[in-house]
């Protein structure tokens, strides 16, 4: 039996982060670790983003909240096994996690004035970037506030690897934003914007106001303005994240799929990841289609001709299929040296129950190997 | 039926890694060997459809890639300084206004903007005439973004007109809208794989599109579809071979997944699906596009 980087990882780490664009598998990858671990002795979560209700389902709840929640132990009973720590798991609301976070950090008389502003409801739901600093905000809160030797985070599907690690410099750009400040501050302490069109950012203002409106920049100044109290508290949380992110008991797991363009992605980000100085424990590729085998053929030659037609045909699609991702992973071997692969089977159907959960860990730790 | 053809703007969305570019990509050719000037956009990305076409990367300005095809990359910062320019007519100004560094950076949190411009250059390819009044592109093919994104993409004028006062902003809003939900110009194709949760995105997508963009659905495309191939009587008999049973079973429930996938599509959408048969090329170039192609001929020319 073998083991993978992943396993003393899942011994060792405080934090895992599941990151990979979307499709390719990265909240079942989370579930399976934290399953793991709690199996293996350590209390776990898994903090997950997937808004499908199977994953919930397939850990015996019946829906996953923006709260904290023990899987029960009857929900691991189909495995045989009898987990030797507890396992928790909670799916991220990002929209109810922005307001939350609002009004731990705002003082009282400026909530509703920040929660029902436009500019907050387009950055808590809409701004790039805004999501993945959510999660991470997430994850630090949990950190600090919680004692589970494991926290494994499933991360939102990112269309491109640079808004992820960009996330917490966008968010506090957004609120603590200079070209703002400098634009309206004249219009801040005078009480309306009209005063800044003659001020020193006069000319550009106009021009500003010409292409967005002026009801635009008076509603942003209002916002800038009931936010500048919350700047040094937002500050500090992104730079706990910071460390957070760098610290040697946190790892990131890359999940990718064999498709070409799935491979892409995941060297870019695996580059951006390295720029940043975070680990990455593990590169998982997901869905990997294993290579008929010798005996597979031999076997197919023994049956009826028409059969032996239809079965050889599969077996030529399933060997075309295997050698594909078997180039797509060396591929990415290659641009990514010294980081160390685990490879999952495609299973025959889409994985959503607690065995297939588990069956995924078992490749994922090294019980199991493909070739 | 009509076929897409008859429509100028095709949008092409779904969840992330469905084959939307390979659909785009399909869609394009079969556009351009019609006859039609045809444009292809895809929006703020790694450029695919190039490369599935073994051409030369068009970048974000527009690049002819073959007879009657031309592509795409459209990128905020070109559409950026596209957009400031017309609305703001003087490269002075402009130049005053938008290359400040800090106007830069407060450009970037007003809402919506940023997909505003990135719409806004595609909606202008799509009015474009030549100078003998034909237009420059009859088709224009949008490779869309994925599910959540597109949803909020195309919302873009829709949002604006209700929250803009009167202005160039809005009245660019409402051209782009008046364009969007007219079905004589534009067409929504959703691409999805025969499992669950492409499935399900892409009817989350359609009732959004309907919902918020007063978009229909003109048609889905079912990628990488497995054909039956099994019967029951071929699956017993594999009984003494337990592992050629395995694979065997692998492959029918996958067909059975595509039939599924395609009655619940055609249920729910009430639109046609086009399935296509997942291929096995160990490259995936202009060869595989054309193969896609010849399964969407239906699609694009409405016959049935």
């Amino acid at each position: 039996m073998s083991t993978t980087a992943l396993s003393p990882a899942l011994a060792g780490k405080r934090v895992l982060i599941c990151v990979g664009s979307g499709g390719v598998g990265k909240t079942t990858a989370a579930a399976a670790l934290a399953l793991r671990a709690s199996v293996d002795g350590r209390s776990s979560m898994v903090c997950t983003i997937d808004p499908a209700r199977r994953l919930a389902n397939s850990l015996g709840l019946t829906a996953l909240g923006n709260a904290e929640t023990r899987v029960p132990a009857t929900a691991l009973e189909p495995l045989g096994v009898h987990p030797r720590a507890s396992l928790y798991a909670m799916m991220l609301d990002m929209k109810q996690t922005w307001d939350e976070l609002i009004t731990r950090v705002a003082p009282p008389e400026q909530r509703e004035r920040i929660l029902s502003n436009r500019f907050y409801q387009s950055l808590s739901t809409a701004l790039a970037g805004s999501q993945e600093y959510i999660s991470m905000e997430k994850l630090w809160e949990l950190r600090r506030s919680s004692n589970y030797e494991l926290i494994v985070l499933d991360t939102p599907p990112t269309a491109h690897a640079l808004d992820f690690l960009d996330a917490p410099n966008r968010v506090l750009d957004f609120l603590d934003n200079d070209a703002a400040k400098w634009l309206l501050t004249p219009a801040l302490k005078a009480g309306k914007l009209g005063m800044s069109l003659f001020n020193r950012g006069g000319y550009v203002m106009r021009g500003l106001a010409k292409f967005t409106g002026t009801e635009m920049l008076q509603e942003l100044s209002n916002f800038m303005l009931a936010i500048s109290s919350l700047n040094e508290g937002f500050r500090e949380r992104a730079r706990g994240v910071r460390q957070l992110l760098e610290d040697p008991n946190t790892g990131f797991v890359l999940v990718t799929s064999p498709h070409p363009e799935r491979m892409d992605e995941a060297i870019h980000f695996h580059k951006m990841l390295k720029q940043h100085r975070m680990e990455v424990v593990s590169l998982v590729v997901n869905r990997v289609h294993p290579m008929p085998t010798e005996a597979l053929w031999a076997d197919a030659a023994t049956l009826t001709p028409s059969r032996r037609a239809k079965v050889e045909e599969t077996l030529r699609e399933q060997q075309i299929m295997a050698e594909q991702d078997r180039t797509g992973i060396a591929q990415l071997q290659a641009a990514c040296p010294g980081v160390p692969i685990v490879q999952v089977p495609r299973f025959a159907m889409d994985v959503h129950d607690i065995s297939a959960l588990w069956r995924t860990g078992r490749y994922l730790v090294g019980d199991e190997t493909l070739g | 039926m009509a076929g897409l053809l008859d429509k100028r703007l095709w949008i092409v969305s779904g969840k992330g890694g469905v084959g939307k570019s390979t659909v785009a990509a399909a869609l394009a050719l079969r556009s351009a060997r019609a006859g039609k000037r045809t444009l292809v956009c895809e929006v703020n990305t790694q450029e695919r459809v190039s490369r599935f076409l073994e051409r030369p990367e068009a970048g974000p300005e527009v690049a002819q890639l073959e007879q009657n095809l031309w592509a795409v990359n459209v990128r905020p910062q070109e559409a950026m300084r596209e957009y400031g320019l017309m609305v703001l007519r003087f490269e002075t100004l402009y130049k005053t206004v938008f290359e400040n560094r800090l106007v830069r950076q407060f450009l970037r949190f007003i809402p919506s903007l940023q997909e505003l411009v990135l719409l806004g250059k595609i909606m202008f390819h799509l009015q474009e005439k030549l100078p003998d009044g034909r237009w420059r592109f009859d088709t224009v093919i949008m490779d869309a973004p994925a599910t959540g994104h597109a949803i909020s993409f195309l919302s873009v004028p829709q949002v604006l007109i209700q929250t803009v006062p009167p202005g160039p902003m809005a009245r660019e809003a409402q051209k782009m809208r008046d364009l969007l939900v007219d079905p004589a110009v534009t067409a929504a194709v959703l691409v999805a794989l025969p499992e669950e949760m492409p499935v399900n995105e892409a009817l989350e997508l359609h009732a959004a599109l309907r919902d918020k963009v007063s978009l229909r659905t003109h048609a889905a495309v079912l990628n990488q579809s497995f054909p039956e191939r099994f019967t029951e009587a071929d699956l017993e008999a594999l009984g003494g071979h337990p592992e050629l049973l395995a694979v065997a079973q692998a492959h029918h429930d996958r067909a059975a997944q595509a039939v599924l996938a395609g009655t619940k599509l055609e249920r729910n959408l009430h639109a046609p699906v086009y399935p296509v048969p997942r291929l096995f090329t160990p490259e995936f170039g202009r060869k595989a596009i054309e193969q896609v192609m010849e399964h969407l001929e239906p699609l694009v020319t409405g016959a049935a």
